[in-house]
């Protein structure tokens, strides 16, 4: 299965990009790797190109707060994207707040898996759930 | 043969300039005259002292090929394929989306050259008859696919005439650069050298015939030879016709990684004398312009004269117009960073009516007014053709 994954906005959290890229790996993922620094549409472009199935954003710094905002008016601009699964990870505020506030906010901006200073294994069990349960549906 | 006994001949849209080991003339063109009698009757004494092996030329004066571009996203292989046009030296693009092919205007001129592209080689099935049904509508001389793998022999099947190369794009998304490159660069030769003007030059030079823009790209990591140049820089040429931007790849955090140490970039129908209207019309969209013609003591009435003055405040607006549609995201295909130029470098006829000083004072009204910051690259200007000549005497 085809992932593209990338830090999201004017974010150099660079450690943490490579591991979540050799962690997807390592479960038998397809990786495409965007790197730091990375714009929203470069994500959504990057998924056409590949025709990746899951789209898996990390940020540190809360800068995702406000890129977050933008993922569905952006999405809905691409015309086959809709079964594109959204997961978005890392520390997702700025400052300090908890996971029972942050999660449905960005449930609400059009993600699928939400993972609030969860540990990078336990965040990829659940995509990998995630994935299983939609084969069902 | 010393590089002192060549004779050098750039033919523009709007001048041509020939240069002599001693001296570098720069004569309007007559465009009533086919372009070897018009040279030939200004510059005879100098070009029939020279054999036809020491004599090179280089040209833009056609335009270049006209360029479609069909892709399917903006920031891979619609971004790539476009950069890869503009440094093969071709000036007109334009771009479809393939999502949104359905919608896009039919082009009714003839396109030189049609190119399809998007998807890693693994994906297949992108292209559909959506496709088929726009490229029958429209005209062009040649087509040519670089994209996915998967998709190549279908297409083939569907379009007569199709060139297949390998895809632009590899399978991490990088740009892989050199076959497209290469077949547009064979395919603008090939046009330079179909112009009946042009093809005339021939009887003049033993020599390819180079694109210009091709040359100047040649000479940006030689320019320290002439100039004092802080790297990262832009190189301007305002053309009559084009502004062409070289600029280092150290202006662009984009995601397209390739050996070259220079890109180009060129804002079509923006120039001082075939564009002219155009840039008038840019001018007075542009909502800073009023408060530029003002700084310089002008009012709009200047764009109704035929002075010297009105030329000179017309470069000086399309030097502001460069730099404000580079400064918008997304106004150019790629985003430089303005505020970490060091030097900007100006070429061609501007720098035979502006001062440095009147260009200086706009750079740094740019700078203040539009990026709110007193940065202030140093200004260059160009003014005997160095950069033109130190690529052409290196060929």
């Amino acid at each position: 299965m085809k992932v593209v994954t990338g830090v999201v906005g004017n974010d150099i959290h660079v450690v943490a990009n490579r591991l979540i890229d050799l962690s997807l790996q390592a479960r038998g993922f397809e990786v495409f790797n965007l790197g730091v620094n990375t714009y929203l549409e470069e994500f959504f472009d990057a998924a056409v190109e590949t025709g990746a199935e899951v789209l898996l954003i990390s940020s540190l710094n809360g800068e995702a707060e406000g890129w977050g905002r933008e993922v569905k008016l952006l999405k809905a601009r691409y015309k086959n994207l809709d079964e594109l699964i959204m997961m978005i990870g890392g520390n997702l505020t700025v400052g300090s707040g908890n996971a029972e506030d942050i999660v449905p906010k960005y449930k609400g901006y059009g993600f699928d898996l939400v993972c609030h200073q969860v540990d990078l294994n336990t965040g990829l069990d659940q995509l990998e759930e995630f994935i299983a349960q939609r084969k069902t549906q | 043969m010393s590089n002192n006994e060549k004779l050098l001949i750039d033919v523009g849209s709007t001048y041509f300039k020939v240069s002599t080991p001693g001296k570098i003339e720069q004569h309007f063109r007559d465009f009533n005259k086919d372009i070897l009698d018009d040279l030939m009757s200004k510059c005879d004494n100098s070009i029939s002292r020279f054999n036809k092996e020491d004599v090179f030329i280089c040209s833009s004066a056609n335009g270049g090929l006209s360029t479609l571009i069909i892709g399917i996203t903006n920031s891979f292989s619609l971004k790539y394929a476009t950069n890869i046009a503009f440094n093969a030296g071709i000036n007109i693009i334009d771009t479809i989306l393939y999502q949104d092919i359905q919608d896009a205007s039919i082009p009714s001129d003839l396109i030189d050259v049609v190119i399809i592209v998007g998807g890693i080689n693994s994906l297949g099935n992108i292209f559909s008859e959506e496709l088929y049904n726009y490229l029958s509508k429209i005209q062009y001389s040649n087509i040519v696919f670089a994209g996915s793998e998967k998709d190549a022999a279908l297409i083939q099947n569907n379009i007569e005439h199709l060139i297949t190369l390998p895809n632009i794009i590899d399978s991490k998304l990088h740009i892989v650069e050199d076959h497209l490159r290469e077949y547009l660069t064979n395919l603008y030769q090939k046009d330079i050298e179909g112009k009946r003007d042009i093809k005339n030059l021939y009887s003049i030079t033993a020599n390819q015939i180079y694109p210009t823009p091709y040359i100047v790209n040649k000479t940006l990591p030689l320019i320290n030879a002439r100039f004092s140049v802080a790297n990262p820089f832009i190189l301007l040429d305002i053309g009559g016709a084009t502004t062409d931007i070289h600029y280092s790849k150290d202006l662009v955090d984009e995601n397209i990684v390739t050996e070259n140490q220079y890109d180009r970039m060129v804002f079509k129908k923006l120039g001082v004398y075939k564009s002219k209207q155009s840039l008038i019309f840019t001018a007075k969209n542009n909502e800073f312009v009023y408060e530029l013609l003002m700084h310089l003591k002008v009012t709009e009435n200047i764009f109704l004269e035929q002075s010297e003055k009105a030329t000179k405040i017309l470069m000086q607006l399309a030097i502001f117009l460069v730099l404000c549609k580079m400064s918008h995201y997304r106004q150019a295909y790629i985003n430089l960073k303005l505020l970490a130029i060091n030097s900007i470098v100006l070429t061609g006829g501007i720098t035979k009516v502006l001062l440095k000083e009147d260009v200086e004072d706009i750079v740094s009204f740019f700078y203040r007014k539009i990026l709110t910051s007193d940065h202030n690259p140093t200004t260059i200007m160009d003014t005997n053709y160095d950069i033109w000549t130190l690529a052409a005497e290196d060929n």
